[in-house]
């Protein structure tokens, strides 16, 4: 049975996107079948920041509507043949999902495929109940700001009351918090929640931290995920999110400021 | 306009109801006596309605008014789903008979209750308040939820988070931080509280008297329990 994991906020911009690639191309680097679903049918980015734009010629929309089927809609990923990716219909809008042709298209996959990764849509409504639905795990993403937060609760809500897990009466979902855009400088001057603020407020545990970090919009407008970029920090924090993800402990990185040497003082590195 | 100094409403509240299984005023006395040693301060001038549907023979109701008030209880009425000619001689006597609100409608489903109630009634005092059960929630409750106890009272193991809503009719309890709103007493229980580990609410609020975060500065961010004193809300620490 593969995992489906569905990478979710509530707030936009907080990095559901960018985290729903790295942690793709991450698991299919360490050889999973991994399949990436864009969910945000209207404002398609998935495709954008795996770079396969140009190359998306049926959507999950027409899979659904039987206009297509699965192996035409699915993109390979050029870098790692084992992920694949279902991008979203950029003319239609998210009404056009329904539950029971999302369950079957997941089943499918599902026989595929290791882990499925659903990019949710921005919000409360349809769009987001539908990407969360079917999941087993879920990655909360919350950047430390009180709204974040707020949001990122009531989406904790939702998976506990309006997922199939939920309603079924099963399992709940597993729940995973993603920290991102994690400035230690800001919190030191008190501008930023820490990670126990958010922690103390959203109890579930911590998945991982990943850190503010030019490389991350360098990746995106790439198109070449930021996991790739194996000199980063936010590469590196990604990269501890997989082993985790598949069940290693390892100790967070990056949560505290660092102190700026003599050297990197008089040359202002 | 005539009637500008007063008005007249109609309204509905908790009152306490002495259920009497016995005409005789000694053996009245001796439970009143053993039950009101328990909790004087609680017992003090409550006001209280007499039930005297399940005494069969003759009743001396001037007897058990005046027993009554010695033990300093307010005396409000008569009740219980009785005969018309014996609510009419209540009437007589210059006492008030307070008609149940459930009484017309439920009196069928009251009496089958009865037997089983008379047998697992030791005392022959009953209070409303003391029969509210415990509704518990295991888990946080989020933001944007709602958790209601009708009846009943709240006890949640977890937070509640800034935007959820926890209500009971009853006292709630929270093993955790309460960051949300709590509401006890929903539906008018002077005597509701509300306990929880750690004290950030939106909003508190007792048989309708609230208090918003600000007015909770005294025990912000502490182990707390809040209650009314006359119609006024009062924090203490719980520890």
């Amino acid at each position: 049975m593969a995992r489906i994991i569905v990478v979710t906020s509530g707030k936009g911009g907080v990095g559901k996107t960018t985290s729903s690639a790295a942690i793709g191309l991450g698991l299919a680097l360490k050889g999973h079948k991994v399949v990436l679903i864009d969910f945000d049918i209207g404002l398609r980015n998935l495709d954008l920041i795996m770079g396969c734009e140009r190359r998306v010629v049926y959507d999950f929309v027409n899979v659904i509507n039987g206009e297509a089927t699965l192996n035409q809609a699915l993109i390979k990923d050029k870098r790692v043949s084992s992920l694949s990716i279902l991008p979203a219909s950029q003319t239609r809008d998210k009404d056009a999902l329904n539950k029971e042709n999302v369950g079957k298209v997941l089943d499918d996959l599902g026989k595929l495929y290791d882990f499925i990764i659903c990019d949710s849509p921005a919000g409360i409504e349809a769009g987001a109940m539908m990407a969360l639905y079917y999941a087993d795990e879920a990655i909360v993403t919350t950047n430390p700001e009180v709204s974040s937060v707020r949001d990122s609760d009531r989406i904790l809500g939702m998976l506990a009351s309006r997922s199939r897990r939920a309603e079924l009466g099963l399992e709940p979902i597993k729940e995973h918090l993603l920290l991102t855009r994690y400035c230690p400088k800001r919190v030191a001057e008190g501008e930023m929640l820490s990670v126990e603020d958010v922690e103390d407020i959203l109890s579930i545990p911590l998945l991982g931290v990943i850190p503010e970090s030019q490389s991350v919009l360098k990746a995106s407008n790439a198109g070449e995920p930021v996991i790739l970029d194996t000199d980063s920090d936010a590469g590196q924090a990604y990269q501890d999110v997989i082993d985790r993800l598949l069940g290693e402990t390892i100790e967070f990185r990056f949560l505290l400021a660092e102190k700026k040497g003599i050297f990197s003082r008089m040359f202002g590195g | 306009m005539a009637d500008a100094s007063i008005e007249f409403k109609g309204s509905s509240f908790t009152l306490s109801v002495l259920h009497l299984k016995t005409s005789v005023l000694a053996d009245i006395r001796a439970d009143l006596t053993h039950k009101v040693a328990q909790a004087p301060d609680f017992f003090y001038r409550v006001p209280v309605v007499v039930n005297v549907e399940k005494i069969n023979d003759s009743i001396n109701y001037q007897g058990i008014k005046t027993l009554i008030e010695e033990f300093d209880f307010t005396f409000v009425g008569f009740t219980g789903v009785i005969a018309k000619a014996q609510r009419q001689l209540i009437r007589d006597l210059g006492y008030s008979f307070v008609n149940t609100a459930k009484a017309n409608t439920a009196t069928k489903a009251k009496m089958s209750k009865e037997a089983v109630v008379a047998k697992t009634e030791s005392v022959a005092v009953t209070t409303q308040r003391h029969l509210y059960t415990d509704k518990i929630h295991r888990g946080p409750v989020r933001s944007g939820q709602q958790v209601y106890a009708k009846e009943q009272n709240l006890v949640i193991i977890g937070s509640v988070s800034a935007g959820a809503e926890v209500i009971a009719d009853g006292n709630i309890h929270v093993y955790g931080s309460l960051r949300g709103r709590a509401i006890a007493g929903a539906t008018g229980h002077h005597s509701a509280q509300i306990y929880c580990q750690n004290l950030q609410a939106e909003l508190v609020s007792i048989n309708g008297n609230y208090w918003l975060s600000e007015s909770m500065e005294q025990h912000w961010d502490s182990p707390v329990y809040i209650h009314l004193t006359d119609n006024e809300l009062t924090s203490s620490k719980l520890i």
